[in-house]
């Protein structure tokens, strides 16, 4: 960027360039160049007085991304650089594609991406890691390499969910999991680390049902309800997320089973919490998602600040979220302020 | 005669169920000639045209084409031996151009499949040449004078090698000028030795164009020559025939009531629509029949609907029942007493898939019902009472109505009108494609309606119709009433010269 | 010069610059090599839809099947090519052959059950759906489902042509890379435009739209066109699925899911009237690209995507107001003339 046109485009700034100018002149440096001003300070940076665009590509709106969101900006926002936007996929591949094609354009410095599907945007993040474009995704990995990932350390957590799972039902018995459509990293990750756990601790309990419900309340109620008419056996529930967990909470209390049944979610969120302290819910694995935004803004930061580009990325950094395995005897630690 | 015979229909008959339509008619067409096809509605000319042109396939006799057999109930075959027809309503692709219209479907082609785009306009510019026709090939047909539009169809006849054209009705929609016109380019065609048929109810052109006439009256040729031969007068006499139908002679015996109880229920002053009609007087009187006759495309439908809501005039003023009115919407016309027995029964006037019952108490839904819910009772009795009264057969409220004949059909939807007891009735053709026995019952009905008080306001193209029903007759020519008088006052003959555009 | 007077759409076209010129100056990074490189490889896909759409709409019908028949064409290829490693070039052929297929199905239920085209295909667009599902490789074989597509064949149609190295002119000026999906969009574009003009098939559409009767007593197969009309639906949204999902490196369940209106606006946009019977290949691509510069001008103007949503639906009611202004317009003036002037 040349003197002439940071001269032309905002008069306030002015002065402080004079300053900066006269600072580098007794330096003896006659000119301003961008490379000795982002060396200096975070002050100086500042004073190249360039917008740093990050934006953050939900699939849709939902409880999670909006947490996420809220974590991104209370950091982003103490950075006064920094522009901040939330863009909705509308839950359609094509929308998420064009929406990153539109910010690698605009010249976007990192974008946090909720992937749709993790091999179909693996196109645009090549495309934006060509450009030197940092994307952070949350939660859901994508198949091609990128700056980073953070995750609410699904295959651990989903460990640990089989473990607690395994005890209260006493170590044996058959468990029906109720899982999300496939295409998708985070679906493999916790619905490994479910089967795996349940092998190294119980391998007495049998993993008798395994259905696509799609994220949804609704849908796991009707999955559920065949399940359990096929298979009246089954004590367990692994819902891959809450809501998917409460719809089997639904179905159970409806048939008057409730009791009996061991049902474990997978997130966090308020409802599943306030299903826990009614004694309906039997767990979930909770993260604190204001937390993993702060996080992933934190990791961006890095990058724009830091001088590291994408391109210097030859591995993809990864972030795994602390958990608790929240029950009816933990729940209460999990303060107000964490919980979204 | 020595000219060459191109088109000859031997012994033509069609039947649609029980109803005969043409019987054993024979009809030739001369090279170089243009032949006059006269005959009232219904007596059988359209059927005729459709198993030339091989729209219709005949139930016996047979077709020849320069001699030789044509294969029957075919339009590609026939077009392909160069029989053509220009139908009463536009067959052109209104989006494309006069070029490619005139090669609609048979485009002359390259080696490689495509279009010859050069090779057409060659071939369009030659028959322009040939026939002395003057179009713009590149305009779009939507953009032509409706004139222009006839020369088009004309043109994709030619384009055929059509050596005999059919013309339904070609002046219906054209002004005087461009009939003028339109006689000038059959002229041409026919010193070109091209055959052409032309049908028309106005005499006028017929004398004016036609070389030879054959006239047909309930579907059978009853006269057959050179116009040289027939006069205007015996012309007439021979469509309307000798005999009316028993139905109308009975109706025709009946006192007439020009003028009915002498309350004048509905009066028009100087009625006016753009473009459409203009200086329409009259009065409707309690208890009458008024016909309202003249040529299809003589804006009689439209004055109706105009009266009735469904359209608005644009000048002149309305009283209804003493009162100055200008409906903006039927409803508001229904809710006045005015009902209306549209033309197309099919399209306007009945819902074809549900039953009688649903069809007779669709218009008076509040006096079967309480509250808004159907007093199941109160719609079974005003049913049977209807299917009883307007003799509807089978006697079934539960038959769906397209399943019921056209005269039925007319039956259930009078019936539907006549439940709201309107004070004012409209018709518009509610005789047309209705049998004979059909026909007497519906007079019946009118007339009892006319008994009853109702002022009827019928449009009619059907001059023994309107000589047998009406109290008095008004006379619409393109868009303006010419005569009005009491039925007594007049003959067939006299009417039948009124309607093609005056005594001349 | 005749023929430059009957350029269609030229009113649509001056529309699309002049919005085009509005963006460059009001939307940051609009005016760039990469913005028109985003617009061609997002939207040359659905003018391909679009053009497919105006066949049936041509016919006075409508294809709502289309993301559906996408979809199935998408899983075809996914589970081909992933699953059963079939090479690329059988891919695709058997790609277009289902979509042909399935495209054709519609236009039977139209032409020989008698249904109506809304309601028989919003019934293929549940079905063909369901289909997906069924046959879905994702659902069948979890563990494959993230795996990108590979096959040479397939990865290819993805490229890019750099047009300003190629010519040197990169020197002078950033030139956009040229997508392969853009010209395909213009092979498709004068393939199909020289049918519309130069061949009695593509006449034959305009023709039974306009006037059914008309052209069955000219001799032409009604139902063969109206069945061909749906039949290039199907196929176009074939050619769609393959330049979608090679981009993509994979087929979702959910692919195409609503693409069937932005098809059917970008069509009815770029002048296909409802009404039937009017028509190019034209129109369409204009209609997709300027509901393309929309929506990206207005991410870049930094606009809600609810309030563009809006904005989309107002252009589609616009653009059907105004087919209905103009067939009103055609019948008023038809009508002045019939009463002679």
């Amino acid at each position: 960027m040349s003197n002439k046109k940071e001269r032309a485009e905002q008069e306030g700034r002015r002065d402080f360039l004079k300053g900066v100018v006269l600072g580098s002149a007794a330096l003896g440096s006659g000119l301003v160049t961008p490379g000795l001003v982002i060396g200096e300070s975070g002050k100086a940076m500042a004073a190249q007085d360039e917008r740093v665009k990050m934006a953050f590509v939900q699939i849709q709106p939902h409880t999670v991304s909006s947490a996420w969101s809220v974590g991104l900006e209370e950091v982003l926002s103490t950075q006064q650089t920094i522009d901040y936007q939330q863009l909705d996929g509308q839950n359609k591949v094509e929308v998420q594609v064009s929406l990153m094609d539109t910010l690698i354009n605009e010249g976007a410095k990192v974008i946090f991406l909720q992937p749709i599907d993790s091999v179909a945007l693996g196109p645009s993040i090549k495309k934006a890691r060509r450009r030197g474009i940092a994307v952070i995704t949350l939660n859901i990995d994508a198949s091609e390499e990128h700056a980073a990932h953070v995750e609410m350390n699904h295959y651990y957590g989903a460990m640990d969910i089989a473990k607690e799972m395994g005890k209260r039902m006493g170590g044996k018995g058959k468990v029906a999991i109720l899982n999300a459509p496939p295409g998708i990293i985070i679906r493999d990750q916790r619905t490994n680390g479910f089967v795996d756990g349940m092998k190294k601790y119980y391998p007495d309990i049998q993993i008798a049902a395994d259905q696509v419900a799609d994220w949804s309340r609704k849908k796991a109620q009707d999955v559920l309800s065949n399940i359990l008419t096929a298979q009246p056996d089954i004590t367990g529930v692994y819902g891959v997320n809450d809501s998917m967990a409460l719809g089997g909470v639904d179905v159970c209390k409806q048939k008057g089973i409730l009791d009996k049944m061991v049902i474990f979610g997978n997130d966090g969120e308020t409802a599943a919490l306030e299903s826990i302290e009614r004694g309906e819910l039997t767990g979930t694995q909770f993260t604190d998602v204001y937390q993993q935004g702060r996080f992933a803004a934190a990791a961006a930061s890095v990058f724009v600040s830091g001088g590291v580009t994408a391109k210097e990325f030859k591995q993809q950094g990864k972030l795994l979220m602390p958990y608790v395995i929240a029950t009816s005897e933990t729940v209460g630690s999990i303060q107000p302020a964490q919980r979204w | 005669m020595s000219k060459q015979i191109l088109l000859e229909g031997r012994k033509l008959s069609k039947t649609f169920g029980r109803f005969v339509a043409l019987q054993e008619t024979d009809f030739a067409i001369h090279a170089g000639e243009v032949h006059g096809l006269c005959g009232s509605n219904g007596a059988g000319k359209s059927t005729l045209i459709k198993i030339l042109t091989g729209a219709h396939r005949p139930t016996g006799g047979e077709v020849h084409v320069n001699g030789t057999l044509a294969p029957a109930g075919s339009p590609l075959a026939m077009l392909e031996l160069g029989v053509a027809c220009i139908y009463q309503h536009s067959n052109l692709i209104p989006a494309l151009t006069v070029l490619d219209n005139v090669f609609l479907g048979r485009p002359p082609k390259t080696k490689l499949g495509f279009i010859d785009a050069t090779e057409q306009r060659r071939k369009a510019e030659a028959l322009l040449e040939k026939y002395n026709i003057d179009l713009d090939l590149d305009a779009q047909v939507s953009t032509l004078a409706t004139v222009k539009q006839k020369e088009v169809e004309i043109l994709k006849a030619l384009a055929l090698d059509a050596q005999v054209i059919l013309m339904d009705e070609p002046t219906a929609w054209l002004s005087h000028s461009e009939v003028r016109k339109l006689h000038d380019t059959i002229a041409r065609l026919r010193a070109l030795g091209v055959g052409l048929v032309y049908i028309s109810h106005v005499l006028d052109e017929v004398f004016q164009v036609c070389d030879a006439v054959t006239v047909m009256r309930d579907g059978a040729v009853v006269w057959n020559g050179s116009i040289d031969e027939i006069t205007r007068p015996e012309l007439v006499d021979r469509m309307v025939g000798n005999d009316l139908g028993e139905a109308s002679r009975s109706v025709a015996a009946e006192p007439r009531h020009p003028k009915g109880t002498g309350e004048i229920l509905l009066s028009a002053r100087d009625l006016g629509m753009t473009n459409t009609f203009e200086d329409i007087s009259f009065d409707l009187y309690k208890g009458e029949i008024l016909c309202l006759t003249g040529l299809i495309g003589s804006k009689r439908t439209e004055l109706l609907h105009s009266i009735f809501g469904s359209a608005k005039f644009s000048a002149g003023t309305l009283d209804v029942l003493g009162r100055s009115v200008r409906y903006s919407s039927p409803s508001e016309a229904i809710a006045a007493g005015i009902g209306f027995v549209p033309e197309d029964r099919l399209r306007d006037g009945l819902l074809l898939d549900h039953s009688v019952s649903d069809n007779l108490i669709f218009a008076a839904l509040d006096k079967v019902s309480r509250w808004g819910f159907w007093n199941n009772r109160a719609v079974r009795e005003l049913t049977e009472r209807q299917i009883r009264d307007l003799n509807v057969k089978p006697a079934d409220g539960s038959k769906i109505v397209k399943r019921l004949s056209g005269g039925n059909q007319q039956k259930v939807l009078l019936g539907k009108w006549l439940e709201i007891e309107p004070k004012i009735l409209f018709l518009d053709e509610p005789t047309v494609g209705v049998d004979v026995g059909a026909k007497a019952e519906i007079y019946a009905i009118l007339r009892k309606l006319r008994a009853q008080g109702t002022a009827i306001l019928l449009v009619s193209s059907d001059m023994e119709e309107v000589m047998a029903i009406a109290d008095r007759i008004a006379v619409m020519v393109s868009g303006r009433m010419t005569m009005t008088c009491a039925a007594d006052d007049i003959t067939q003959e006299e009417l039948v010269l009124q309607i093609s555009g005056g005594n001349k | 010069m005749v023929r430059l007077r009957q350029l269609p759409n030229i009113e649509l076209l001056a529309f699309f610059l002049l919005l085009y010129a509005f963006f460059c100056f009001y939307a940051p990074h609009f005016n760039t090599a990469s913005n028109l490189e985003n617009l061609l490889v997002g939207y040359s896909f659905i003018a391909v839809l679009a053009i497919g759409q105006s066949f049936p709409i041509m016919v006075r019908g409508i294809d709502l099947s289309i993301g559906s028949i996408m979809a199935l064409g998408g899983m075809v290829l996914f589970d081909l090519s992933v699953i059963y490693e079939v090479p690329g070039y059988v891919v695709i052929p058997a790609v277009l052959l289902v979509c042909l297929l399935a495209g054709l199905l519609n236009g039977a239920l139209v032409v020989w059950l008698r249904l109506q085209p809304f309601v028989a295909t919003l019934s293929t667009l549940a079905a063909y759906r369901g289909v997906v599902y069924a046959i879905s490789g994702r659902q069948l074989f979890p563990e494959m489902a993230t795996r990108p597509i590979t096959d040479p064949w397939l990865t290819g149609m993805d490229s890019y042509l750099d047009i300003g190295g190629v010519t040197g002119l990169d020197q002078y000026m950033e030139m956009p890379w040229l997508p392969l999906s853009f010209f395909l969009l213009v092979g498709i574009f004068i393939i199909i435009q020289t049918m519309h003009s130069k061949t009695q098939f593509g006449m034959n559409f305009k023709i039974v739209g306009g006037n059914p009767e008309a052209a069955r007593l000219a001799g032409i197969n009604v139902k063969l066109t109206i069945l061909s009309a749906y039949g290039l639906s199907g196929l176009s949204a074939g050619i769609a699925a393959i330049i979608l999902v090679t981009r993509l490196t994979t087929a979702t369940e959910a692919l195409g899911n609503g693409m069937e209106l932005t098809a059917i606006a970008s069509a009815v946009i770029g002048g296909i009237s409802l009404q039937g019977g009017i028509g190019n290949a034209f129109g369409p691509i204009i209609g997709a690209m300027l509901l393309g510069i929309i929506l990206l001008g207005l991410t870049l103007l930094g606009i809600s995507q609810f309030v563009q949503q809006i904005i989309s639906g107002l252009i589609l009611i616009g653009a059907i107001g105004y087919d209905k202004l103009l067939s009103d317009f055609r019948m008023r003036k038809a009508r002045a003339m019939q009463s002679g002037s």
